[in-house]
């Protein structure tokens, strides 16, 4: 019974999941040919797509590999790119309950922003602790799997795919049809303008730290929002 | 220390970087748990994450604020495409024309 549940779950995490996985595809041909051209051999550059698992921080990374930069830049800058992780993994960890500590650690290094804007509202509403584990663990190990074979197919093909066919917009696109449910509602909707137009603002931050006070600045503007609504409605 | 051990040093650590943000609190669980308040506040993560890694995407063009160049077009028809059908792969095909249409027009 507890297989079937976790199951049904999967089945249902991937059939959502599978249509925006499209836009991991270019990115992870883009990842792999870039870590080409900053001069890895394939098989670094196909230890570092497993090691690491982080397109940002991958390609965020790269350039600093290239000239030669202290490790400790590398880490800061790693680090500062995946900082929102650490707000996602909050914000889903309650979903998790009842899953064991090994799990735990293989789910959190999987964790991905698509994974993660698609599976958070069930994780925390359905009670089953399998169905929550196949819902998570089948579009986390699609993505795995999708960002490997594509890296690998764009280590080998770098420098053959024309440039001008821009196929990362794909990756815009994925994260803007996940973000339309969401601005269904009013005070998300204020998050999504002020995090956007304060990541545009601050772009000329160092080590995309724009990025990160976009995020917080949009959670921020969010959670006024709701208030002020809510003082609104009341009598 | 090689050049090549240095490099895999360097994978493990920024690794590391990447993999104890997205661990930290799935793995700690209920033994550490945020004030309500910050919980309500990180209903709004994902809307503004999204937003902010999407938006300069879209519209700056070169460093510069641009908002009206090809990728906007794109954006747009696939926003209108994702909200007007159910079809999944709709907003991709139609973003992905609009974008390569314009660039194909505009280079002549």
């Amino acid at each position: 019974m507890s297989v079937s549940s976790f199951r049904a779950g999967a089945r249902e995490g991937f059939l959502g999941f599978l249509p925006l996985s499209v836009g991991l595809i270019p990115w992870a041909m883009v990842t792999g040919m870039a870590m080409i051209s900053t001069g890895l051999t394939p098989l670094q550059a196909m230890g570092m797509n497993v090691i690491v698992f982080a397109g940002t921080a991958q390609l965020g990374t790269l350039p600093l590999i290239a000239i030669g930069a202290p490790l400790w830049l590398m880490v800061a800058t790693a680090l500062a790119l995946n900082l929102r992780f650490v707000i996602f993994s909050a914000a889903i960890a309650d979903g998790f309950r009842g899953v064991g500590m090994p799990t735990r650690w293989v789910c959190g290094h999987l964790l991905t922003d698509g994974v993660f804007a698609h599976c958070m509202e069930k994780m925390l509403k359905v009670d089953d602790t399998r169905w929550r584990l196949g819902y998570f663990l089948a579009p986390s190990l699609w993505s795995w799997l999708l960002w490997q074979v594509f890296a690998l197919i764009g280590v080998f093909a770098a420098g053959s795919i024309p440039k001008h066919w821009s196929l990362e917009f794909m990756a815009s696109i994925a994260l803007l049809v996940l973000l339309i449910p969401m601005a269904k509602q009013r005070p998300m909707l204020v998050a999504a303008v002020v995090g956007g137009a304060t990541s545009i603002i601050l772009r000329g931050m160092p080590l995309r730290l724009g990025l990160i006070v976009g995020i917080v600045a949009g959670i921020g503007a969010g959670f006024a929002a709701e208030h002020w609504h809510a003082r609104k409605e009341a009598p | 220390m090689s050049q090549d051990a240095t490099l895999w040093l360097a994978f493990i650590l920024i690794g590391l970087a990447t993999t104890l943000p997205r661990a930290s609190f799935i793995v700690l669980g209920s033994r550490v748990s945020l004030p309500p308040v910050v919980q309500r506040a990180l209903r709004y993560a994902p809307a503004a994450a999204l937003a902010a890694i999407v938006t300069p995407d879209v519209l700056v063009v070169a460093g510069e604020f641009a908002p009206l160049n090809p990728r906007l077009a794109g954006i747009i028809a696939a926003v209108a495409a994702a909200m007007l059908w159910r079809n999944p792969w709709l907003p991709f095909i139609a973003g992905m024309a609009v974008l390569l249409g314009l660039r194909a027009l505009a280079g002549g």
